[in-house]
């Protein structure tokens, strides 16, 4: 935050004193007469969102536009924390897991009820687990791997497991076990699951989160209206959600959703983009929120011993890799692509993760120290690397543009080739590329998603960058049926010491979610995971 | 030959163009690097996920086939089911083609409105400053880009004046003609600037044409003169000219629509091309064309009535 200018000395100092001092007297009188914010139900709120969503099923979600939704209009077992770090119950008011791990019993709420009225029963929960952890439906079955069957017996289920997970607990307050009516289900058009669940998003699903879905034009807006069987106590002791109704109109384009905001033609605008963040924290008429995320944005850098084109690969050495990473002044890219809005990461996962390790940035810029590094691992000066970057991304850019200043100082040139984001996936995939952009927002509230994905060779070749580390690899497979917590936690702070060590990305920064509001709105929350929660928020009339 | 002949000849006309750029489409969309099955299984998804959706999608198949199946599919009217939206295609661009239409519509009317009046004072002014002042305020409109304008419009007259709505579509008609109007000011800002310089010129023409001047001698009143003689020859060149800009005028779209947040088929094809949704950019090309195809066809049909010399004998 830049400085206030000092008082001059002499009288005008005297007369800054004075008037600061009159401004604290009535700033003073003004919060002792001002009664605290009281909050307010009822009434309705509009939100700018930036993409669409095509289909709110809890299996069948599988873009963020869709996921991140999926909370409101359905309940899961479990909550996620607004930290993002805990659990909470939900539509299970507790749980027990057996000491063997083998099993979990959950004791369902006796007053949760779907949008219609009707009860929400065991029957329900294992209807809903059951289309969950079926591989042929969504894409998502695979973190229900674990569960061999689920049953209910009244208020109590039960989930059998094959091998003890520590990741379900977490995994059961994810989007895609979220409880679905199976008599709606069942009454709903179609012959396959897939017809009916498409049918039922587009004729106002019963539902069993706060809101249920009102009105939709698809590419243009979207209305929620509150459930009034929602089980959940407010502040106030009455059932949540306080709002009435939200309405989300869909605006693409960064300049006109903020537009729109700043017209007061919505209460709410979404993926801010962050060189816009201090103008909008400048407004008095906003709330310019940046809610903490698991959102990572880093480089993988291919490990393997020669390139796709037969070349030698110099980043197959693991002191190139760090000497890239020492070269990289990650404060001056913080400055410079996030406008100062985000951090130098930290561990392979974002601060916000469950098990996260490490409190300082890893690899803090010295060039001193990666023009040594490079030297003994006999990199010849002008050595050319190929940086694959987003065609029309402005951060690809920026970012680009600084590293080629940042590495041609030791001695490295970078050159760019720029890409749409189909492309840049593709070469991942084949491994062809020496380094590129990439970013990530964990799905699950566990490690395992994110350290599985950056890490775990038998996965996706460790994001696609070929680093294949047995001992990294074994950690991981024996930390997914680790019970005991505290042996779990050890596994995970070794994990994160041998990738900070090896060094298989060029680590970057952490982003928050970036979202602008109306002074009259409070309490609407994004989580780390990146769900819209519209349960708790409420608008002034 | 006569009208109905002449009609259906025109529109058989049109059955090899569809094939070509249908063939051409096909082609190109495959060309583009990225694996849409990738674009549409989410990034995280394994290689056997990926694999499952590649068959989902026939893009297993060798391209000859695939492209005998989405002919095939194609002639019976189906277009497919779209990658990104989970619904048939056909569905998806009828439910966004009205905010084009209407857009289009909209945009076009208000160029004419604001380039007819414009185009006479030009022509009656020719070379005073009058006419100066209009071509060079239309130069413009021809030298800026939509993006530009758009945004322009949107942070004077909405951000800051409030005098219209920001963005979005409406929802009655006249909600519809004001919730657009900025958007529509924006194509017409381009396409008036055309619609001037070749009205202009060829009201110029016409004004010094012999039968013009042998009307006046005649007597007859400069109204008669005016809306008979004058507006019916310039208009010719016109209409030809408006007809032949539809497909730019569409194209303009797919940035006016994203700017301004409506719901039409310009910005679903964005969305479609960066999602590398085969069968959706296929749909929307082969829709545009057939738009495209009619307006020509009507063109055709408005030029000959204008113009007697052109009908078929």
């Amino acid at each position: 935050m830049p400085q206030r200018p000092s008082a001059p000395f002499g009288k005008g100092r005297n007369i800054m004193k004075f008037r600061t001092l009159l401004a604290s007297a009535v700033a003073l009188g003004a919060l002792a007469v001002l009664p605290a914010q009281a909050l307010e139900r009822g009434g309705s709120m509009t939100f700018a969102r930036y993409d669409d969503s095509t289909l709110i099923d809890p299996v069948y979600a599988d873009r963020n536009p869709d996921i991140w939704m999926v909370p409101n209009l359905y309940d899961t077992l479990l909550h996620t924390g607004a930290d993002g770090k805990t659990i909470e119950p939900g539509l299970a008011e507790s749980h027990a897991v057996a000491p063997d791990g083998l099993s979990i019993t959950f004791k369902l709420r006796a007053d949760a009820k779907f949008s219609d009225g009707t009860p929400l029963t065991g029957d329900d929960v294992v209807f809903s687990l059951d289309r969950a952890r079926d591989p042929k439906l969504g894409p998502w079955a695979g973190l229900l791997g674990a569960v061999k069957t689920v049953s209910a017996d009244g208020n109590v289920v039960t989930l059998s497991l094959a091998h003890p997970d520590p990741a379900l607990i977490s995994i059961l307050a994810t989007f895609n076990t979220a409880i679905v009516s199976k008599a709606a289900f069942a009454a709903a058009p179609g012959t396959t699951d897939q017809e009916k669940a498409k049918a039922l998003f587009a004729k106002q699903p019963v539902s069993s989160g706060p809101f249920v879905l009102k009105e939709r034009q698809a590419g243009s807006r979207m209305v929620f209206e509150r459930n009034p069987y929602y089980w959940q106590p407010g502040e106030d002791g009455k059932p949540l959600p306080y709002l009435d109704r939200i309405e989300f109109l869909l605006i693409p384009d960064d300049a006109t959703r903020i537009l729109k905001l700043q017209a007061g033609e919505v209460d709410a605008a979404e993926f801010i983009p962050f060189s816009r963040v201090a103008e909008l924290k400048a407004d008095p008429n906003l709330d310019m929120e940046l809610f903490p995320s698991t959102r990572i944005i880093y480089a993988p850098i291919n490990t393997r011993s020669a390139f796709k084109d037969g070349t030698k690969n110099p980043m197959a050495d693991v002191r190139v890799r760090q000497a890239l990473n020492y070269a990289t002044n990650k404060d001056t890219l913080v400055k410079l692509v996030t406008f100062g809005t985000g951090q130098p990461m930290t561990s392979l996962m974002s601060a916000s993760t469950q098990l996260h390790y490490g409190d300082t940035p890893l690899y803090p810029y010295d060039l001193e120290k990666a023009k040594t590094l490079l030297k003994e691992a006999g990199l010849a000066q002008g050595t050319k690397i190929k940086f694959t970057t987003l065609a029309g991304s402005a951060d690809d850019a920026t970012m680009f543009t600084a590293l080629q200043q940042m590495w041609s100082q030791a001695g490295i040139d970078l050159q760019v080739e720029q890409v749409d984001g189909p492309t840049r996936s593709d070469k991942n995939r084949s491994g062809d590329f020496q380094i590129h952009t990439y970013g990530w927002v964990n799905d699950v509230n566990d490690p395992a998603q994110v350290t599985g994905w950056l890490g775990y060779y038998p996965l996706r070749q460790a994001v696609g960058t070929g680093w294949n580390n047995p001992e990294f690899n074994k950690l991981y497979e024996t930390s997914n049926t680790e019970i005991d917590p505290k042996k779990r936690a050890d596994e995970y702070k070794r994990m994160q010491e041998i990738y900070a060590a090896e060094a298989p990305l060029l680590f970057l920064y952490e982003t928050p979610f970036a979202v602008a509001l109306s002074k009259k709105v409070h309490d609407y929350v994004q989580t780390p995971l990146g769900a819209n929660e519209f349960a708790t928020a409420w608008r002034e009339k | 030959m006569s009208s109905l002949n002449y009609l259906l000849s025109r529109l058989l006309q049109i059955v090899p163009t569809f094939l070509i750029v249908m063939i051409f489409i096909f082609v190109l969309v495959r060309l583009l690097p990225g694996d849409p099955a990738l674009a549409m299984a989410d990034a995280k998804a394994t290689d056997a996920q990926l694999e499952i959706v590649r068959q989902s999608l026939g893009l297993d198949k060798p391209l000859p086939i695939q492209f005998a199946i989405f002919l095939r599919h194609t002639l019976s009217g189906d277009l497919g089911q779209s990658i990104l939206m989970k619904q048939p295609v056909l569905d998806v661009i009828m439910s966004r083609l009205p905010a084009t239409a209407f857009l289009t519509i909209y945009s076009v009317a208000l160029a004419m409105l604001i380039a007819g009046p414009l185009a006479f004072v030009s022509a009656i002014k020719h070379d005073r400053p009058a006419d100066l002042a209009i071509r060079s305020i239309f130069q413009v409109g021809l030298s800026s880009p939509v993006f530009y304008v758009g945004l322009v419009l949107l942070t004077v007259l909405a951000a800051k004046l409030r005098w219209f709505p920001v963005g979005g579509y409406g929802t009655s008609f006249f909600d519809r003609l004001y919730h657009l109007i900025l958007p529509a000011l924006t194509v017409a800002f381009y396409t008036s600037a055309i619609i001037l310089r070749n009205l202009r010129a060829s009201l110029i023409e016409v004004l010094d044409a012999e039968f013009v001047q042998f009307a006046r001698a005649k007597g007859l009143s400069p109204r008669i003169i005016l809306t008979r003689h004058v507006l019916r020859n310039a208009l010719i060149s016109t209409v030809t000219l408006l007809g032949l800009s539809i497909g730019n005028l569409m194209s303009g779209t797919l940035i006016t629509e994203t700017v301004f947040a409506v719901p039409g088929v310009g910005r679903l094809m964005l969305e479609a091309i960066f999602a590398r949704d085969y069968p959706l950019i296929q749909g929307l090309t082969l829709v545009f064309c057939v738009i495209v195809s009619i307006v020509f066809l009507l063109t055709d049909m408005v030029q000959t009535w204008l113009d007697p010399r052109l009908r078929p004998r």
